[in-house]
């Protein structure tokens, strides 16, 4: 880091007045950045030569926390892990610890996790949208992705009490069952909503600025974005097929329609376009969801203590909305995990900003990062 | 390719290179590659399109003291063939050392710094081996099970 | 009729019989503008704390929110409880500022705005002082910002800050050429730079220039919004690039001045386009029933453009900092410069030579 701050490069020797490079620290306190991540950039006037991001501001180290932890207590702390999409991070823990010990949920306690997972996508790609818009200084999309937001969480608030970390999803399960009228509010919800996702579209779509901003900015190439680990929507807006709900299925995705949406560009205008589009779909697998929930227990048998079968291991991937969250579980016969790991998207996705930004302005950090999705909890866990 | 068919493929193709493969109780395919091989093994199974696992998912280590050897574990994935496959290679606790995967998958880059700031495990040829989580005058590496810092309990009862 | 005209009469006569009673009769030269600029200060700081009040409720209407809605009728004194807030607040001071800069500046800013309004004629007659050269005065004086900001950025001793003032540099020298071209045909029509004399020159010809200069009305407002670094040309501020540019190290009365010499800029400007465009304090045709005073109709037309620019503020994104450069040297000033051209074609066509 110190040769990075000294380093200094002279133009016109023979000139009294040499030209520094300019350090800049955006952040770790510093509005775009989105909580506390930490970007050294080198700038040359405007255009940045290299973006250095310094990670663990946030670093809670979660992974030693659940190693100390029962199974089902750990499922608290993964709420704190991306506690924008955390009924996601909630069944990517569950997920690995049925796998690690043969439980199956029952059906029901099934739909009602891809409802809640899905519902939670939307309220995370509206927070997502607006903090975009707002980075690229539009804050009026801010606004209108929290009022639908709101209205999402009232519908998590109604069934278990909590708008942000929900602890709902547990290991065999679901921790309650919908109140009877959750089916119609969510109805109604999703009608209003639908209509919704077009006036963002009208409002950002097409505007030019937003289009100069966002079309041919941040280029991930599929293969640069493979090789380094891109995922999720952010590398769908590559072209490149990596919904892990389609390839790996989990719950019971493989029987409910829906497409899988990739646009070509990889600029940041498809990142935001992919994830628009997700939107709709993640509204029709809610409603078909809906239509196939039929009463049953939400709970499986479980033993009383949960115990993981001795050099047991497990690696298993969702899709959260970030993109592809896995979970790695190692059990040793005990209560508690020998070992967990938490594979995140935006850990992965931060990786490529500086290639990124490159050769761009300023300006264009703060788009690229929107555009990447990322959320620092996750990235320093 | 199925866990099995890619075991037996593998069986065959890397009888040299690999220590053990085995399918896991809970059916994942596992491979355990003694270090020498461990580079090279990966750059095949990378390349060579029945394998082709162009991701890695994820990269990291578990410790082991009573063993006293730190195991570095990677997940791959295929895109094009929706396989899985676990890569286990171990290393002396006591002086850790393990080849970098940086050159076949750049995504290693941060996953093997994140492994060499929590369990101080070095990775030979990384290009940028600093820490990422902890601050830069760390002494210690918390993932490791002996860990225990100032103020930091280790076993709540 | 009450018009501007009689109110001043009005006033004067009122102030003159003042000066008698107290015996400062032969001092009334003196005093006199000195009362004229308190009283415009006055009206003119109101009229910003109601901007303000206004912005915050547009941009709630726009963003579905209800505002400011506590302190007041409607919130409406929501502006002055900030104001005393900021005016109270603890004035925090990078320890190594440039010390005289970083004082000087906010005054600068503060005052070279404000001084643009001098010449604004509210009404027939209703002007603190009628210059001959008003447009090149207010193009002058407003220019001056670009001073302040830049010594702004400089001596707050932030990366952040001399980034923005930089940037600031940058974007009113490149908007100040499209400006002061696209009021250039005006003059050219009016044979004027006095701005009750183009005022004058619509009343007689009864047409207002924004019907035969609706390229120019684009481009001067468009260059207007850059000039008075609102959105979506704000880059000098970019929040989310820059934190808060060149006013990130400044607090209290000093931000307070830089944010109301923003507010006072977008008066100017919008005032200059009323009057250059719209026809200042001229009644609007259709509506000339009403009977209004001149001002009145001059203040509905200024809070209308105030609302254009607010409603751009709110809908558009940010551009980038070389997009803006391209916009404004490779869109509007070709544009500026076609439309002169187009402008001195057409008039020379209609009117031969010597038209004026």
């Amino acid at each position: 880091m110190t040769d990075l701050l000294l380093s200094q490069v002279k133009v016109g020797g023979e000139s009294q007045f040499g030209t520094d490079e300019y350090v800049v620290n955006l952040g770790p306190q510093h509005p775009a950045t989105h909580g506390v991540l930490r970007l050294i950039v080198k700038l040359d006037g405007e255009t940045v030569k290299e973006t250095v991001p310094v990670l663990g501001y946030l670093h809670r180290s979660i992974e030693k926390i659940c190693e100390n932890r029962t199974y089902p207590q750990c499922i608290t702390y993964t709420d704190r892990i991306d506690y924008v999409s955390a009924m996601s991070v909630n069944y990517a823990f569950a997920l690995a610890t049925e796998k690690l010990m043969n439980i199956e949920a029952p059906a029901r306690a099934q739909w009602l996790r891809m409802i809640f997972i899905e519902l939670q996508r939307l309220a995370s790609h509206l927070l997502w949208m607006g903090a975009f818009a707002g980075d690229i200084g539009a804050l009026t999309p801010f606004l209108y992705g929290l009022r639908e937001r709101e209205r999402i969480l009232d519908l998590f608030e109604m069934t278990c009490g909590q708008r942000l970390t929900y602890n709902y999803i547990r290991i065999g399960g679901v921790m309650i069952d919908i109140l009877p009228d959750f089916v119609s509010k969510c109805i109604a919800f999703l009608d209003y909503f639908e209509p919704k996702i077009d006036e963002y579209e009208d409002l950002l779509t097409y505007n030019p600025i937003f289009l100069e901003r966002t079309k041919g900015v941040g280029v991930i190439s599929p293969e640069m974005g493979i090789n380094a680990g891109v995922c999720g929507p952010s590398l769908r807006g590559s072209g490149i097929a990596c919904d892990v709900r389609k390839q790996q299925p989990y719950l019971y995705y493989d029987q409910v329609k829906f497409a899988e949406c990739i646009e070509t560009a990889g600029d940041c205008w498809s990142r935001y376009k992919v994830r628009m589009r997700e939107m709709r779909e993640s509204v029709s697998i809610i409603r078909q969801s809906l239509e196939r929930l039929e009463p049953g227990p939400i709970e499986a048998k479980m033993p009383p203590v949960l115990k993981a079968p001795l050099n047991s291991e497990i690696y298993s991937r969702i899709e959260s909305s970030r993109g592809e969250m896995g979970v790695y579980l190692v059990g040793d016969g005990t209560a508690k995990p020998w070992k967990a790991k938490f594979r995140c998207a935006s850990f992965s996705n931060l990786y490529v900003l500086d290639q990124l930004t490159k050769g761009w302005k300023v300006a264009d950090i703060m788009a690229v990062l929107g555009s990447l999705d990322m959320i620092v909890p996750e990235v320093d866990r | 390719m199925t866990n099995e068919e890619l075991k037996s493929k593998i069986e065959v193709d890397f009888k040299n290179d690999i220590q053990t493969v085995i399918i896991s109780a809970q059916k994942e395919a596992i491979v355990t590659v003694s270090p020498e091989h461990y580079v090279a093994l990966c750059q095949k199974l990378c390349e060579e399109k029945e394998y082709f696992f162009n991701h890695l998912s994820s990269l990291t280590a578990i410790d082991f003291p009573k063993e006293n050897k730190i195991t570095v574990v990677s997940h791959l994935w295929s895109y094009k063939h929706f396989h899985q496959l676990t890569i286990k290679v171990v290393a002396d606790r006591s002086n850790p050392k393990v080849a970098t995967l940086e050159n076949i998958w750049k995504s290693a880059n941060w996953f093997e710094r994140e492994v060499f700031d929590l369990y101080g495990v070095v990775f030979e040829g990384h290009s940028d081996l600093r820490r990422i989580m902890m601050p830069d005058d760390y002494k210690k590496f918390p993932l490791r099970k002996d860990f225990a810092d100032d103020g930091f309990i280790v076993k709540p009862s | 009729m009450f018009t501007g005209e009689n109110i001043i009469q009005i006033v004067s006569g009122f102030l003159h019989w003042a000066y008698a009673q107290v015996g400062i009769s032969a001092l009334a030269g003196a005093i006199d503008p000195v009362i004229t600029a308190i009283v415009m200060f006055g009206f003119i700081s109101v009229f910003v704390m109601f901007l303000v009040w206004m912005e915050r409720k547009v941009s709630a209407h726009m963003q579905s929110r209800i505002g400011p809605n506590r302190v007041g009728p409607f919130g409406l004194l929501q502006t002055v409880a900030d104001a005393i807030k900021l005016t109270t607040k603890e004035d925090v001071k990078p320890v190594n500022r440039d010390k005289i800069p970083y004082f000087i500046a906010p005054i600068v800013a503060f005052v070279a705005t404000f001084m643009g309004m001098v010449v604004i004629p509210f009404d027939k007659g209703m002007v603190v002082q009628d210059l001959n050269v008003g447009i090149l005065y207010i193009i002058a004086i407003t220019g001056f910002t670009v001073i302040a900001i830049l010594t702004a950025g400089w001596s707050s001793n932030n990366k952040f800050a001399l980034l923005g003032g930089f940037r600031s540099a940058a974007q009113i020298i490149s908007y100040e050429v499209p400006l002061v071209l696209s009021v250039v045909p005006i003059i050219m029509i009016t044979g004027t730079l006095s701005l009750s004399g183009i005022v004058e020159y619509q009343q007689q010809a009864g047409y207002w220039f924004i019907f035969p200069q609706i390229v120019a009305f684009i481009i001067f407002i468009t260059s207007a919004t850059a000039e008075a670094n609102r959105a979506p040309f704000d880059i000098p501020e970019a929040e989310s690039e820059l934190i808060g540019g060149f006013h990130t190290e400044y607090s209290g009365v000093k931000f307070a001045m830089f944010f109301l010499g923003e507010y006072i800029a977008v008066v100017v400007s919008s005032a200059v386009a009323v009057t250059l465009f719209l026809g200042g304090w001229l009644p609007v045709a259709f509506l000339g029933f009403l009977h209004l005073p001149g001002f009145i109709w001059f203040l509905i037309k200024l809070v209308s453009v105030i609302y254009l620019v607010m409603a751009f503020r709110w809908t558009f994104p940010r551009l980038r900092v070389d997009q803006l450069m391209d916009f404004g040297w490779k869109v509007l000033i070709p544009l500026s410069i076609l439309n002169i051209l187009i402008t001195a074609s057409v008039w020379l066509l209609l009117y031969g030579k010597g038209a004026q």
